[in-house]
């Protein structure tokens, strides 16, 4: 009987502390989440900078920025340029790191400039050495409504304006590359295109692209950066080939300009690598590159890099 | 009063003796340490990739959330789930504040969240299922109510005792999530800041109430509303338990109703009457943290008072019935 007593003191004894503890919490939480009273927090993420390339070099930190390709969209391994790159730098005793993949799927340059403004993507930029960038194809394809679907107009609307680009605006691609290589694409009919149609957008992305870069250079100064050039994705449809390859070649030009401004960036030219092997590189959507249309990027970009 | 203090007592040592508690601790110490190793794989593993920077591992997650938004195969509910979440993780990141630190506190926080709906109710009805079909199965029921007591005495002192008990499973459930998360993560955290208020608006999410709170009053403000949801659900399986004759039936009714609310939930049901029942209104947490509610138009005071009503009913049903019932055999 003594144990019993000893038992039901003790049990109502933390009973009641857990109880009033309890019951205080639920005051303190119902009164906090029906009247919160709102603060300002002024604190900011880390400012310095990783070390640069040269004196860690025997370790690659990459990171990825831009659109679809970057993303990997079209590979059905899902690894894209970017993971194969960093696969190929660390193979035979190498060393790399991927920091991040920041590609979003129809990213445009002026979604990218509003991204870059980003506290988080700015750290990121900063703890890379290696960054690669692949951005502008959208604009160029996009913006000219090659592929003819009904989201794409919004999308080029929004590449008019970069001072109205909000971040759900930028997130929303086009029904055009959602499903990775596995639905294919309605494509475009040559009516739609005229070299004219491309090149429109051509002048207004390209200044975009160059404020990009300056930026990228201004986080990061020390950082190697790899620009991606653009291949023609629409050489395989009748009447397109040449304005198309006229505006992709021009679009190119004008990214070698912009980027021999900046003493560590290099184009990584992609061209010639799809240029009459588009049936062969890419994948059903007809737009974005298959595996082995990646596995050749990342060729030309470990090349670029060691 | 006199006479209701040793019958709560009774009856606080018979759940003991019945070893019911110890079960529900037993329970406990098996299952916890199955989710801290889990958690902690997942840890490892993200170290292993994003090189313990966790705002790296945050900038990932909110591109990944952002790509995922651009599909057209999610559907809109689950879109919109996503820009919240998306958006928190973007203040999160933009102040600073790593939000899944690893620590056994932030486990204890995030397993609780996850146990409300289903796991800590379950223990509850461990107790609660019981109290009153069990007397009846074994016939004890008789000599208790042969006694010059009044019944409704007889019922508020089970149900005192219940609630006592609700108290300490809840706070059993944190004491021993905390040690034995602790364990493998460390035992500190308690000053972490954690950010609540974020004020929903459809897709939008207002951050002007948005304050930071220690981690410790955190788990207390989550405490708080578990407990609350405990003492609902505690009610009604002791209702259930009045009107049923077996325990068996009165577990199976209880856990019916508790899955059935979890399903609704994740249906995110355009059927919009079903945010009256209890069991979709139980997840209280979801308004500290911030997510939205699993059907529009339910605010933390809509819920409380949905599973107050639901509570106070119970316990209305619980007497009625068995003070007036015949006791046969």
């Amino acid at each position: 009987m003594k144990d019993s007593k000893w038992t039901w003191r003790t049990v109502s004894l933390v009973s009641i502390l857990a109880t009033l503890l309890l019951i205080t919490g639920f005051v303190y939480a119902v009164g906090d989440i029906l009247n919160p009273k709102g603060e300002q927090f002024l604190s900011s993420l880390p400012q310095e900078t990783a070390a640069p390339t040269a004196a860690a070099d025997d370790e690659y930190k990459i990171l990825a920025l831009g659109d679809s390709l970057a993303k990997g969209t079209g590979d059905n391994s899902g690894q894209g340029f970017v993971k194969r790159t960093v696969d190929a730098l660390s193979a035979n005793g190498g060393k790399a790191e991927l920091l991040g993949n920041m590609g979003i799927n129809g990213l445009t340059t002026a979604a990218l400039q509003s991204k870059l403004q980003e506290e988080g993507v700015q750290y990121a930029l900063r703890q890379a050495n290696v960054i690669l960038i692949s951005i502008g194809g959208n604009d160029l394809f996009r913006g000219s409504d090659i592929l003819g679907t009904g989201g794409s107009s919004g999308q080029a609307a929004a590449a008019e304006k970069p001072s109205e680009q909000t971040v759900p605006q930028s997130t929303k691609a086009p029904a055009n590359n959602k499903v990775e290589g596995t639905t294919p694409v309605p494509t475009a009919s040559a009516g739609d295109l005229t070299p004219e149609s491309l090149l429109s957008a051509l002048p207004g992305a390209a200044k975009r692209l160059g404020s990009i870069l300056d930026t990228v250079a201004e986080v990061n100064p020390q950082a190697q950066v790899y620009y991606i050039g653009l291949y023609n994705p629409f050489g395989d449809i009748e009447g397109l080939l040449i304005p198309g390859n006229q505006a992709v070649t021009a679009w190119n030009n004008a990214a070698m300009d912009m980027i021999n401004k900046h003493q560590n960036m290099t184009l990584v030219p992609t061209f010639d690598l799809f240029d009459r092997h588009l049936a062969k590189y890419l994948s059903n959507d007809h737009f974005h590159p298959n595996g082995d249309g990646y596995q050749r990027m990342s060729e030309r970009i470990v090349q670029a890099v060691r | 009063m006199t006479n209701l203090l040793p019958l709560i007592r009774n009856e606080c040592l018979k759940i003991i003796k019945k070893k019911r508690f110890y079960v529900i601790l037993l329970i406990l110490l098996v299952l916890v340490p199955m989710f801290t190793y889990a958690q902690m794989r997942i840890a490892e593993r993200s170290r292993d990739k994003f090189n313990s920077d966790w705002r790296l591992e945050i900038q990932q997650q909110i591109t990944d959330n952002q790509n995922s938004l651009g599909s057209d195969r999610i559907p809109e509910e689950w879109k919109s789930y996503r820009r919240i979440f998306l958006q928190q993780l973007q203040y999160y990141l933009d102040h600073d504040v790593n939000p899944n630190e690893p620590s056994g506190v932030t486990f204890t926080r995030e397993f609780v969240n996850n146990s409300v709906s289903l796991f800590i109710p379950l223990l509850i009805m461990a107790v609660a299922s019981d109290l009153v079909s069990g007397e009846r199965t074994t016939g004890t029921i008789k000599m208790l109510l042969t006694r010059p007591v009044r019944r409704w005495k007889v019922l508020f002192s089970k149900m005192v005792a219940l609630l006592m008990f609700v108290s300490l499973i809840v706070l059993s459930v944190f004491v021993i999530s905390y040690l034995i998360s602790g364990l493998a993560f460390g035992y500190k955290g308690f000053n972490v800041p954690v950010f609540t208020g974020f004020q929903l608006n459809g897709d939008t999410v207002d951050m002007t109430k948005v304050h930071a709170v220690e981690q410790w009053k955190y788990l207390l403000m989550q405490g708080g509303l578990i407990w609350y949801v405990s003492i609902v659900v505690a009610l009604l399986a002791f209702m259930v338990s009045v009107l049923v004759r077996s325990t068996a039936a009165s577990i199976v009714v209880m856990m019916a109703a508790l899955i059935a609310g979890t399903i609704l939930t994740n249906m995110a049901s355009a059927w919009t009457a079903a945010k009256y029942l209890f069991m979709v209104n139980m997840e209280l947490t979801t308004y500290l943290a911030g997510t939205p509610a699993p059907i529009e138009g339910m605010t933390l005071g809509f819920s409380m008072a949905v599973l107050g009503i639901w509570g106070l009913a119970a316990v209305i049903i619980s007497f009625a019935v068995f003070t007036k019932r015949d006791i046969l055999n």
